[in-house]
């Protein structure tokens, strides 16, 4: 079991589904039909310049891409007008792809009064992984955006309180759910049951935890004790 | 002139060691090992430690159908200091590691553990980055429950062998069951090996096979050493 | 089609004004000066191992003597990675997964996640399947809500309804095991039907279950409905209004309790439910009352359903008939070669999808159960397998409705927003 045989094979189980197609047109597929959808409509004609490209996948379902730099006017517009009026944003979340390509921001919305639904993806570089909080519109995406934070290293510009939720405030392995992230972590079974044991046992009871806007790099670093290698910190 | 001059050995047996038995059972002892195991079994306060869906069959277990109140359990003690028995049923996360350790070391002797279902004996469905591979990692355990969920005849069958552990105990060998090191408190059990050995990969699916055969141990990044 | 949303009349308590607040009585002492004193908020914290937080949830309160300042839940501690292991899965081998989340109604899960994979692949199942899967999805509602119920009581005091509810709940157990086998973790759907059809006289345990499971309703309504306790606890407590509940993303009998009548049933219908005559019980208060009143009529509103569900249950297939989805029967497997073929692609591959993404919501127990599928051209595995879960959502918004309540109010709101961890970190 101490066998230090080369784990080239184990880098390809972990590294998960690879994609297909890693360079060209990645959304292939055609651009779908804008006045089947009123949203889309009316998105294509007042922020033609924001508005990417526009799919229609799973038999109906309209998904529309739009630049990050507008993303909180163009959905600030979608649920104030009375026309659209997304008072329901039912999901956000993010999709990392793998292979360099950019993290896809998802804004799952539903407008009860028109009964209509509608998905807003943005495109967000790997080395520009930020975008605008939209918790002043939806207070719902606070905790959402947190575990997107957490889980793939999005941050979110505006957003009060942005720290991880699901991994503990010292996780030291970096984002879990990006491609690059193995599956059983970055560090051993020994070393994850060290960190997770050798947490300060006062953190349970600290008033830090009560106050919002502490930024979410301020957390102590964790003093593991007998660490072979410290330069385990991933990119926390 | 006394018993000790006349009897063979000096009065102390090769096994037994004298009327109160250091060392070994004797007619007064066993009796009142009889009374203590009959009365420590049958009134056994269970700390449920329940996370996920066993803990779902935990309270099945506990209600009408099977009813633990028949074995002297229905009192669920949720605080552990007054528990006896530390049913952990569902699986653990590394962040919910040192809370089990914190809740197991309160708890004050005798005690014993329970591991129920996949999740907490071994890591279940779950080898993950975020889920501990078994809590005998972290604390000691006494009784491992198969199952994902087992049913609640499993969690009662479990049980039935923590008194049949209680059983055999005896006071005469009290240090020894009772045995529990201070310097452990909110440590893990198992030493990196130890670890390293329980956590490993098992069993004969193709994706065990090729991580047993290489390295098992995913190692932290940059070391070479699988005990890192 | 006859469907109308009624909102229930319940008469509230003598103690309770007008409005819904509790009216002030001349003995509680409201309104007296507090003396000055130098005191400091208290930091308690509640769990993560504690019986009241109904999972592993650790809540941070802040406390001015008894009263909530503020409450922080911190999740986290069930956190077990489904959403990555989905992705090293094929579309068949993530449906144990989802049974392992929302443990309490797991049927819902199983049946929303291949119903969002069909809606990406474009299947379209048998007729049987559809009401097969209405009738799995209704009884898990009456399971999910049974358990809410019953841990419920306890926190409010009432040990009863708590075994009244476990031994509803092992009827419904005993036929989840004759159907799949398993009491809790069923795993019964697959993509394109289901793991078996149902098993003789299943639906005649149904009936029965029917028969007699509305008797034990009304014993619970007996002893809590009308009880001054439960009501004390409960009316008032945790009040949100409707606008606020949608914008802080409540959705399920939590918002349906505001007045707020969104039914993903109703107002998104899958598998016919539009042709169901059932009514979706609205409240008015938006408080921890109101929620128990709106989940007690769920439930045998789901009665309802599923009684027109078993008479109009046509016979017929139950998988698809395509054999790149649907496995062949064993027999077909074992004596022709080309179905012995078709078997292993399904299994060892899996089924290709196409490009695109779906997001599939379904009213689950709790709320707006939503399945996020992303796929590029010809994965038998996801990219990206993303759960919407109500009740992560549902949770999020403790921090406002507990604000200026009593920590045991604090208990009894955690309650009634019926969450369970397994989803919530999934």
């Amino acid at each position: 079991m101490a066998d230090k045989k080369d784990s080239a094979g184990l880098d390809a189980v972990d590294a998960g589904p690879v994609s297909s197609d890693v360079s060209g047109e990645h959304h292939a597929g055609n651009e779908g039909d804008a006045s089947e959808h009123a949203s889309v409509a009316a998105l294509r004609e007042r922020f033609a310049d924001a508005v990417v490209r526009h799919r229609v996948y799973s038999g109906g379902q309209h998904v529309v891409w739009i630049a990050p730099e507008k993303s909180h006017e163009i959905l600030a517009w979608l649920r104030d007008d009375p026309d659209h009026r997304y008072d329901m944003m039912s999901d956000v979340t993010a999709v990392d792809y793998g292979n360099g390509r950019p993290v896809n921001m998802v804004y799952q919305m539903y407008s009860t009064v028109h009964k209509r639904e509608l998905r807003l993806r943005c495109e967000l570089p790997l080395d520009a992984l930020e975008i605008d909080s939209v918790v002043d519109l939806w207070k719902v995406a606070d905790w959402l955006e947190r575990e997107v934070f957490d889980l793939f290293g999005v941050t979110f510009n505006g957003h009060p309180d942005l720290r991880r939720i699901l991994m503990p405030a010292d996780y030291a392995e970096g984002h879990p759910l990006r491609k690059d992230f193995p599956l059983r972590g970055r560090f051993s079974r020994a070393e994850q049951t060290r960190r997770a044991l050798n947490q300060d046992v006062e953190r349970f009871y600290r008033a830090e935890d009560l106050s919002a806007g502490r930024a979410p790099q301020e957390v102590a670093p964790v003093e593991v004790g007998t660490l072979a290698s410290d330069d385990a910190e991933g990119d926390a | 002139m006394g018993l000790k001059d006349i009897l063979p050995g000096g009065g102390i047996s090769a096994t037994t060691g004298g009327i109160f038995g250091a060392g070994g059972p004797t007619f007064l002892t066993s009796k009142v090992d009889w009374i203590v195991n009959w009365g420590r079994r049958n009134s056994l306060w269970p700390m449920p430690f329940g996370t996920a869906c066993c803990a779902i069959e935990m309270m099945a277990s506990a209600a009408s159908n099977f009813d633990l109140a028949r074995f002297g359990m229905e009192r669920m003690s949720f605080s552990p200091r007054q528990a006896d028995v530390l049913i952990c049923a569902g699986r653990v996360p590394y962040k919910l590691a040192p809370v089990l350790r914190r809740v197991w070391d309160q708890m004050p002797q005798p005690k014993w553990c329970i591991s129920m279902g996949a999740c907490a004996s071994s890591g279940g469905v779950f080898d993950v980055y975020s889920m501990v591979q078994g809590i005998d990692t972290i604390i000691p355990v006494d009784v491992y429950i198969p199952g994902c969920p087992p049913r609640p005849e499993g969690l009662i069958y479990g049980l039935m062998m923590i008194q049949e552990k209680i059983r055999q105990e005896s006071l005469s060998r009290h240090f020894e069951h009772r045995a529990e090191d201070p310097t452990l408190v909110a440590r893990p059990l198992a030493s990196d090996f130890e670890v390293a050995e329980l956590s490993g990969p098992f069993g004969n699916s193709t994706q065990q096979e090729q991580l047993s055969s290489g390295e098992a141990v995913r190692v932290g990044p940059g070391s070479d050493d699988p005990l890192a | 089609m006859a469907q109308k949303t009624i909102e229930l009349e319940v008469g509230r308590g003598r103690e309770m004004g007008v409005d819904g607040n509790p009216s002030l009585s001349p003995i509680a002492p409201f309104d007296i000066v507090e003396p000055d004193m130098n005191t400091e908020h208290m930091l308690i914290n509640i769990g993560p191992q504690h019986p009241a937080t109904h999972g592993v949830l650790r809540l941070v309160c802040e406390l001015d003597g008894e009263t909530v300042k503020r409450v922080v839940p911190d999740i986290g501690y069930l956190h077990s990675s489904f959403e990555k292991l989905g992705e090293y899965r094929t579309w068949n081998q993530i449906v144990p997964l989802t049974d392992r989340m929302d443990y309490l109604a797991p049927l819902i899960y199983n049946c929303a996640y291949v119903m969002a994979v069909e809606q990406l692949m474009g299947i379209e199942v048998t007729e049987r399947c559809k009401v097969v899967r209405v009738i799995l999805m209704e009884l898990d509602r009456i399971f999910g809500h049974l358990l809410w119920l019953g841990t419920t009581a306890i926190d409010v005091g009432a040990f009863t309804p708590f075994l009244y509810s476990f031994q509803e709940r092992e009827r419904i157990y005993k036929m989840h095991e004759s159907l799949t086998g398993a009491r809790i973790t069923t795993s019964a759907t697959r993509v394109g039907g289901m793991m078996a059809d149902l098993p003789e006289g299943w639906t005649d345990q149904l009936r029965e279950f029917l028969d007699t499971f509305p008797n034990t309703l009304a014993e619970v309504h007996q002893l809590l409905t009308g009880n001054q306790i439960h009501i004390g606890r409960t009316q008032g407590i945790g009040i949100i209004n409707g606008e606020d509940a949608i914008n802080y993303g409540f959705t399920g009998p939590n918002l349906r309790a505001t007045g707020i009548d969104y039914d993903v049933r109703r107002d998104r219908p899958y598998y016919d439910y539009e042709t169901y005559d059932f009514e979706i019980p609205v409240g008015e208060h938006g408080d921890c009352y109101d929620r128990y009143l709106c989940r007690m009529e769920e439930m045998q509103q789901s009665v309802g359903i599923l009684r027109q569900a078993l008479d109009r249950l046509p016979d017929g297939p139950i998988n698809v008939a395509d054999p790149s989805i649907s496995l062949p029967s064993k027999t077909d497997a074992m004596s022709d070669m080309e179905s012995m073929i078709h078997h292993f692609k399904v299994i060892t591959d899996g089924i290709p999808a196409p490009e695109g993404d779906c997001y599939f919501a379904v009213e689950g127990s709790k709320g707006e159960l939503g399945m996020y599928l992303v796929a590029e051209e010809g994965d038998t595995k996801p990219v990206r397998w993303r759960i919407r879960p109500p009740s992560f959502v549902n949770l999020s918004v403790i921090a406002k409705l507990a604000e200026g309540h009593l920590v045991s109010d604090l208990i009894m709101i955690n309650a009634s927003l019926d969450i369970v961890l397994g989803e919530i970190d999934r």
